[in-house]
């Protein structure tokens, strides 16, 4: 039990070393990825999306590719054709990008709806079917989509429907003063993270993943994590609360989260921590971004854990 | 393309009743085309909620108010009056229909709803429109609590869809009787303002009464009408039948046609009017009362004239009542509403014994020229035969005796009228015998002069009151004698005593036809005897609301004083304060106890005593903050609390949320209880 916090803290504080100051969203990257779902990350340019996927991949030691969307880019670019062997005398596949354990979609809005949802399907089934034929992708499967924020100009922001298959939806924001002032003294992240070694191999992540499913909610718990889904439905601000699946999703974060705290059993602050990554995204009717956070803020103030 | 709001569906159902509710609380003051017009707006309305038509645009709404206008000026002939105003209020109310686009909208036509319900208490005031109206404000209110339940939660009812529908009443229902105690608490306490503005209401608009003048034919509507016109409770035994002659208005004017009060009351010593508690009028010395006076208090039902009745000759005993110059009582407003007033009478009594002056006989003498030549004639004649007055008015009432017939469908008189009935129909009923009556003595030189009011009354049964209806209306005449002043001779009582002894309704029960008009009177099926009964319990019932709530003003001041010892601000104040805080008691421990249910065991039980003992120590835990949370604040708070809080918070924590533990539960329930029994933060000094 205590290995999957060593191994937590561990992988933390290595991805931490490259991407200073924000551990907390590191955190709830390796929760996401713990409870076998697909990151959103949402922010500007330069925050460090980028570094945060590709850290995180080579620290764990997965194959990674990564996609960059432009509005170009066509369903066939992200999953491979079949091209003519002159040899052989027949066709062959050649797999795209998506064939890989971390798949890195950057600027994800960047690119038209027919390419998004290539990548969308990919990410729901965990198979493509590319030309008749059904095609298992490797295991396991993490795609961190990166997204500029989708007021800004010539970007397809993805549909309420598409959003809900990321479990979390994080933002990483500008880094504290001690943060920056490290980061600009300090070297070039990118040479650190040529050094990177893998904390952990795929066995040892599928353990943990499987592991995540049988930490406990007690029937208290499941009274809190009703009480605040039901809040959601009742308030007047939003237009629809949170769906099931999202509250499945937001229960499934928080087991994540306890046993990366070295714990068996769900307690609410974990419920609290996952509340915004994980229903954020899925509450519509907020009018930005500001509105969610002091929203779910005001949701966690007003129902009682008890 | 303007945003739009879409009316939660139970919310809309609601407005609708309540729209449906409203204006069928007042369909018998509005005319029928406005009722057609309202239930058109009330099927846009749902046209448009099922997205099949549009609201109307600008122009045509304009239009219809414009139509609405018009329709009701042309309805009236007048905007001014009550009935015409509601009119205008009910088709704007409806129209508002046509535009909710926003939630305000809808707000504004439910606070409208509530607005138009009250209004109905302007009109009538009985048992039952207080329950339509209790009924409304509750569909009223259930429209507004749907307009507040979000369309969700109606999906997730677990009563199902009609559920949804109904949960608004719910909730209302519950409201109103939360409210009840609280309303009474006012009812009792709060102080009866007299009216701020008066209403003119239409005027003779389905409300019969005693008119303020009488040419024969005028009584025979009422002669039909079963409606009570009002309700006596004596102080003491009812006097018998033939005694209750209900004095309402004098005529002494006649134009050959019609008899009326004296043009411009035609009085010339003192103010006409002696208000209740005012220094007696020097005419008041002209009414000589004997013997023992009877009391009796009086429930007018609304006439909209000032006319009051009593018994001669009276006394009045209320606030705003007076005795006029001619001994009868008025009220200082018109009655729009049920009015009671207390009377003192005196059965025995002399008026203007001493004699008339000049103008008094000579107003009282006065005849029209050119009518009634032959009457004139004859009356003359017998004067000069017996020069004896009463017995000449004895002749008269024997010729009534003997030749004429009392019949509630006379034949048309013509330019003549007394003449011809007199001495060629001789068919009639009080009217006519009252009007040829005084016109015959004062052809013989007889002062004399027309009384219109009510004859008799029914006495209830079980309650010991006395009914009067409005087939009870009477006219009969007043002849002054000399030395003996004004004596009451009813002719009528010459024609049909039975008329006077028996109550109208004894005399003509047997009849079908009489009160053909109201199939549906309970009075028309008193010979069937449990009707009967059921009719008279109602009006029991109805007297009862009339006296206890419509009547409460009267006695308010007299209860408070009794309850509080003396009336002053502070004290009233206090007292609303305090009832109002007990009436609301019942509801506060009821939500108090609705609170208990949501902790489910002890477990959090501890929690929330372990937080109980924090808030006494200064801390308090906020709402949605997680044990865990809570006692890392505690820590950085108060780190010499920090062993006793981490190992309370892991042992609660263990328990709650860590079901493994599930079999040492007992145990470890002990230990918390221990632990927890000797945590006590605030105590500072012993804990560090």
């Amino acid at each position: 039990m205590s290995s999957v916090k060593k191994i937590a803290d561990t992988l933390v504080e290595r991805i931490g070393a490259i991407l200073i100051g924000k551990d907390q969203e590191i955190r709830l990257a390796l929760a996401c990825l713990f409870a076998r779902g697909h990151l959103l990350i949402e922010d500007l340019p330069g925050m460090g999306k980028t570094t945060l996927a590709q850290t995180l991949s080579a620290a764990l030691g997965l194959s990674y590719t990564r996609i960059q969307f432009t509005s170009d880019l066509l369903p066939a670019d992200i999953v491979g054709v079949s091209v003519y062997d002159r040899d052989n005398g027949s066709f062959e596949f050649h797999p795209g990008p998506v064939f890989s354990q971390v798949v890195l979609a950057d600027e994800i809005n960047r690119t038209t709806p027919k390419t998004q949802s290539a990548l969308l399907e990919a990410m729901s089934e965990g198979q493509v079917t590319v030309e008749g034929e059904t095609r298992q992708l490797p295991q396991p499967f993490f795609v961190i989509a990166t997204q500029n924020p989708a007021t800004q100009s010539g970007t397809f922001p993805l549909p309420e429907s598409q959003l809900d298959r990321f479990l979390m939806r994080i933002k990483l924001g500008y880094p504290d003063p001690a943060a920056e002032r490290k980061l600009l003294s300090g070297d070039d992240p990118r040479k650190k993270l040529n050094n990177l070694k893998a904390s952990i191999n795929e066995l040892t992540l599928e353990k943990i993943q499987s592991q995540v499913s049988n930490v406990k909610a007690a029937d208290s718990l499941i009274d809190y994590v009703q009480r605040l889904l039901q809040h959601t439905r009742a308030l007047p601000q939003l237009d629809n609360g949170i769906s099931p699946r999202g509250g499945m999703a937001l229960l499934q974060c928080a087991r994540a989260w306890a046993l990366m705290d070295g714990r068996q059993y769900v307690i609410p602050e974990d419920v609290q921590a996952c509340l915004e990554p994980v229903c954020g995204h899925r509450l519509s009717g907020a009018a930005n971004d500001q509105e969610v956070t002091s929203l779910i803020q005001q949701i966690l103030n007003s129902v009682d854990i008890i | 393309m303007q945003p739009t709001w879409q009316t939660p569906r139970p919310a809309l159902l609601w407005m609708l009743i309540s729209v449906v509710t409203t204006l069928a609380l007042h369909v018998r003051h509005l005319p029928l085309w406005l009722l057609g017009a309202a239930a058109l707006t009330v099927l846009w309305q749902i046209q448009v909620y099922r997205g099949a038509w549009q609201y109307p645009a600008k122009y045509i709404k304009v239009l219809l108010t414009l139509l609405c206008f018009g329709g009701v000026l042309s309805s009236y002939g007048h905007l001014l009056g009550l009935e015409p105003m509601v009119a205008i209020l009910v088709s704007g109310f409806s129209l508002k229909l046509l535009e909710i686009h926003h939630r305000r909208d809808a707000l504004v036509l439910i606070y409208l709803a509530y607005f138009i319900i009250v209004i109905q208490c302007l009109f009538e005031q009985g048992i039952v429109t207080g329950l339509i109206v209790v009924l409304g404000v509750t569909i009223v209110t259930a429209a507004l609590a749907g307009l507040y339940q979000s369309n969700h939660n109606n999906q997730t009812d677990s009563r199902g869809i009609l559920g949804a529908w109904f949960r608004p009443f719910r909730s209302s229902a519950v409201i109103i009787m939360q409210s009840l105690p609280l309303m009474l608490v006012l009812f009792i306490v709060m102080p009866r303002v007299g009216a701020l503005w008066a209403v003119p209401k239409e005027q003779g608009s389905g409300v019969v009464g005693v008119s303020d003048s009488m040419s024969p034919g005028d009584f025979s509507d009422l002669g039909g009408s079963s409606k009570v016109a009002f309700r006596v409770e004596f102080e003491g035994d009812i006097p018998a039948q033939s005694a209750l002659y209900w004095r309402g208005l004098v005529f002494s004017d006649f134009d050959g046609r019609r008899w009326s009060q004296s043009g411009s009351w035609g009085y010339r010593d003192g103010s006409l009017l002696q208000w209740y508690g005012d220094k007696p009028e020097p005419w008041d010395s002209q009414a000589t009362r004997r013997g023992d006076a009877l009391t009796y208090q009086v429930t007018l039902e609304a006439t909209n004239s000032p006319w009051l009745f009593a018994l001669a000759t009276p006394k009045p005993a209320s606030q705003d009542v007076a005795l006029t110059r001619d001994f009868r009582l008025y009220s200082k407003r018109p009655l729009s509403s049920k009015t009671q007033y207390r009377v003192k009478s005196w059965p025995d009594y002399n008026l203007e014994v001493s004699g008339l002056s000049s103008w008094r006989r000579k107003m009282e003498l006065a005849l029209p020229d050119g009518f009634n030549p032959e009457t004139r004639a004859i009356a003359e004649q017998w004067r000069q035969e017996s020069p004896d007055t009463v017995a000449l008015l004895n002749r008269l009432l024997k010729l009534y005796n003997e030749e004429f017939i009392y019949t509630l469908k006379p034949p048309l008189l013509g330019k003549h009228t007394v003449d011809e009935f007199l001495w060629e129909t001789k068919r009639g009923f009080c009217e006519f015998y009252a009007s040829s009556f005084v016109f015959f003595a004062r052809a013989a030189g007889i002062p004399a002069r027309v009384v219109a009011g009510y004859q008799g009354g029914e006495r209830h049964p079980s309650e010991d009151y006395l009914l009067v209806h409005q087939y009870d209306a009477h006219a009969w005449a007043e002849v002054w004698l000399e030395g003996r002043g004004w004596i009451r001779v009813d002719p009528t009582a010459a024609v049909a005593p039975e008329r006077v002894e028996m109550s109208f309704a004894d005399l003509f029960g047997e009849n079908k036809d009489f009160l053909a008009g109201s199939l549906l009177s309970l009075e028309r099926y008193r010979h069937i005897n449990w009707i009967n009964n059921l009719r008279l319990r109602l009006d029991a019932l109805d007297y009862a609301w009339a006296k206890w709530v419509l009547g409460y003003g009267n006695m308010q001041t007299d209860l408070l004083t009794s309850i509080l010892g003396r009336l002053d601000p502070l004290r009233v104040g206090l007292f609303l304060l305090a009832a109002g805080a007990l009436a609301m008691l019942p509801v506060a421990v009821m939500s108090l106890l609705g609170q208990e249910k949501k902790y489910r065991d002890d477990l959090d039980k501890f929690f929330i005593q372990f937080c109980q003992r924090m808030e006494r120590a200064g801390i308090t835990r906020r709402p949605g903050e997680g044990p865990r949370d809570f006692a890392a604040r505690i820590q950085s708070l108060r780190p010499d609390l920090a062993d006793q809080v981490s190992s309370l918070t892991a042992l609660y924590e263990q328990q709650r949320y860590n079901t493994a533990t599930l079999d040492s539960r007992n145990l470890r329930l002990k230990e918390l209880r221990l632990k927890l029994r000797r945590f006590r933060p605030y105590l500072r000094s012993k804990v560090t």
